[in-house]
């Protein structure tokens, strides 16, 4: 068993599990189709490959909020760029200045060929729409052989940035949602999402229902993320005065 | 050669007034030295005082002094230290001889460094123009500085594993040499300084006695690769505006590092 995660943060990030139209809602967390979407773009699957598609869409996923962020919204009058003519009004949400951690979880050489392929991806990146690019690096590490996705989401550093670390952090650790999917036995107390992909076909997007458990972790707090010690002193012990 | 490190109490008058212009506080540091005259020219190759502030957090505020001759710093701990607290076996400040850790530097060694340095290059904006100073601005050039530097001062920044790398092959998708996140070190505390070197309001000393600075920090981790050329540049600085706290190297041992 293995654990690939991701670091999602950016500006604008916007991750929609029941948007339709032109009202084009965000969730309070990347949602799973949007973070496999992620990694079949950057193995190269086509949008109608359902078939490659299957053993990533039943690899095991959960999000760690690590900085929720604030919801945007952008009332749109967008013409098109050639004919001039209006498009639709739309309203369009988004999450602003948010960082997220999410793991997946499963069979070990899937996960080390996808993160090969987040390293050197097809179609790069995004944050659940095109217009979302990723601040830092999406990448954040293979860890192979870990027990469960909540054991690396419990160990991985914590990732808001420096201005909000400074102002929710000032304690040694810090408690942290993780949005997961249920284990075998607690699936009757969970939450159900429709974000689980069946087919990303741009015709006939389809996807089925999943199980949500809200949980927590415990991270250390920004002291950890302080300058490294260093002591010029610690050299010198042995030439003591 | 000493090393000596003084704890400046942020809490004192005299502390702020240390501390918000560079000027003054070199003014006091070269004042610790009795056999120091100012009207003594420095060698221009001779070890000199440098120093060094490290704001690890808003009351933890370190000045590090490597210097020729033992300082007597009675003025900076009455201004700016802990007067009540002192003793004769702890007057506010701690000394060390340098020496002996210069001459055990040897080949191969890996210790976890810092330094403050001013990043400069010089450029020309047209082709008839004479070339001036200009300040490094962004954390990729001015790590590129040091990078240029280092086998010259005899040390080599330690690279890290090419899993750990954003760029494993060290160019962009372009094929142009980058250094990406390559070598075990960060720059961090950038400071756009500018202050005046004569007293008295700043309008009336116009542009000439302005100066004007952009420092930075550096932390990571080197091996040492001469050790007669590292013991020079931790005598002697790195870079310019020596004078203003930039230049000096540090040493720590590598399971130090927190």
């Amino acid at each position: 068993m293995s654990v690939l995660s991701l670091r999602l943060a950016g500006p604008l990030q916007s991750w929609g599990a029941s948007a339709r139209f032109t009202r084009r809602t965000t969730e309070s967390a990347p949602t799973k189709s949007a973070v496999i979407g992620l990694l079949a773009a950057a193995a190269g699957i086509e949008r109608g490959d359902d078939a490659s598609l299957e053993p990533l869409a039943a690899l095991r996923f959960g999000v760690r909020i690590d900085q929720p962020g604030s919801r945007v919204r952008d009332f749109q009058t967008a013409h098109h760029s050639v004919s001039g003519k209006s498009m639709p009004l739309s309203e369009r949400f988004y999450l602003a200045d948010a960082v997220f951690v999410a793991a997946v979880e499963g069979d070990a050489t899937l996960l080390s060929d996808l993160h090969a392929a987040l390293r050197n991806p097809v179609y790069p990146p995004f944050l659940g729409r095109r217009s979302c690019p990723p601040a830092q690096p999406v990448d954040l590490g293979l860890h192979d052989g870990a027990a469960s996705l909540m054991e690396v989401l419990g160990e991985l550093p914590w990732q808001a940035s420096g201005w909000y670390r400074r102002q929710h952090g000032n304690r040694p650790d810090i408690e942290l949602t993780v949005l997961r999917e249920a284990c075998d036995d607690e699936g009757e107390f969970a939450d159900t999402l429709r974000d689980q992909p069946v087919s990303y076909a741009a015709e006939h997007r389809r996807h089925a229902l999943r199980t949500v458990v809200s949980d927590t972790v415990r991270v250390p707090g920004a002291s950890a993320g302080r300058l490294p010690r260093h002591d010029p002193f610690d050299a010198l012990q042995e030439g003591n005065v | 050669m000493f090393l000596t490190r003084f704890r400046v109490n942020t809490a004192r008058p005299g502390a702020r007034r240390l501390l918000s212009s560079p000027q003054v506080l070199h003014a006091a540091v070269m004042s610790s030295f009795p056999s120091l005259l100012p009207s003594n020219a420095p060698p221009p190759d001779g070890p000199r005082v440098l120093w060094r502030l490290d704001h690890t957090t808003r009351a933890e505020v370190m000045l590090y002094v490597v210097s020729p001759d033992r300082p007597d710093m009675t003025h900076l701990v009455e201004q700016a230290g802990w007067p009540a607290a002192a003793t004769s076996s702890a007057p506010g400040w701690e000394s060390r001889p340098y020496g002996p850790f210069l001459d055990r530097l040897s080949l191969g060694e890996q210790w976890t460094f810092r330094l403050t340095a001013n990043p400069v290059h010089h450029i020309r904006r047209k082709a008839d123009e004479p070339t001036k100073r200009t300040a490094h601005v962004t954390p990729v050039h001015q790590m590129g500085w040091l990078l240029q530097r280092q086998e010259q001062c005899g040390f080599r920044v330690l690279e890290k594993p090419a899993d750990r790398r954003l760029l494993p092959g060290g160019t962009t998708h372009t094929g142009q040499p980058h250094h990406g996140d390559g070598y075990e070190f960060t720059v961090h505390d950038k400071r756009a300084l500018s202050f005046d070197k004569s007293r008295g309001p700043a309008k009336a000393a116009g542009r000439k006695g302005a100066v004007s600075l952009v420092t930075v920090t550096f932390d990571g981790r080197l091996e040492v690769t001469d050790p007669e050329k590292l013991r020079r540049t931790l005598r002697q600085g790195i870079g310019k505006a020596k004078a203003y706290g930039c230049g000096l190297l540090t040493l720590a041992p590598l399971g130090a590092a927190g």
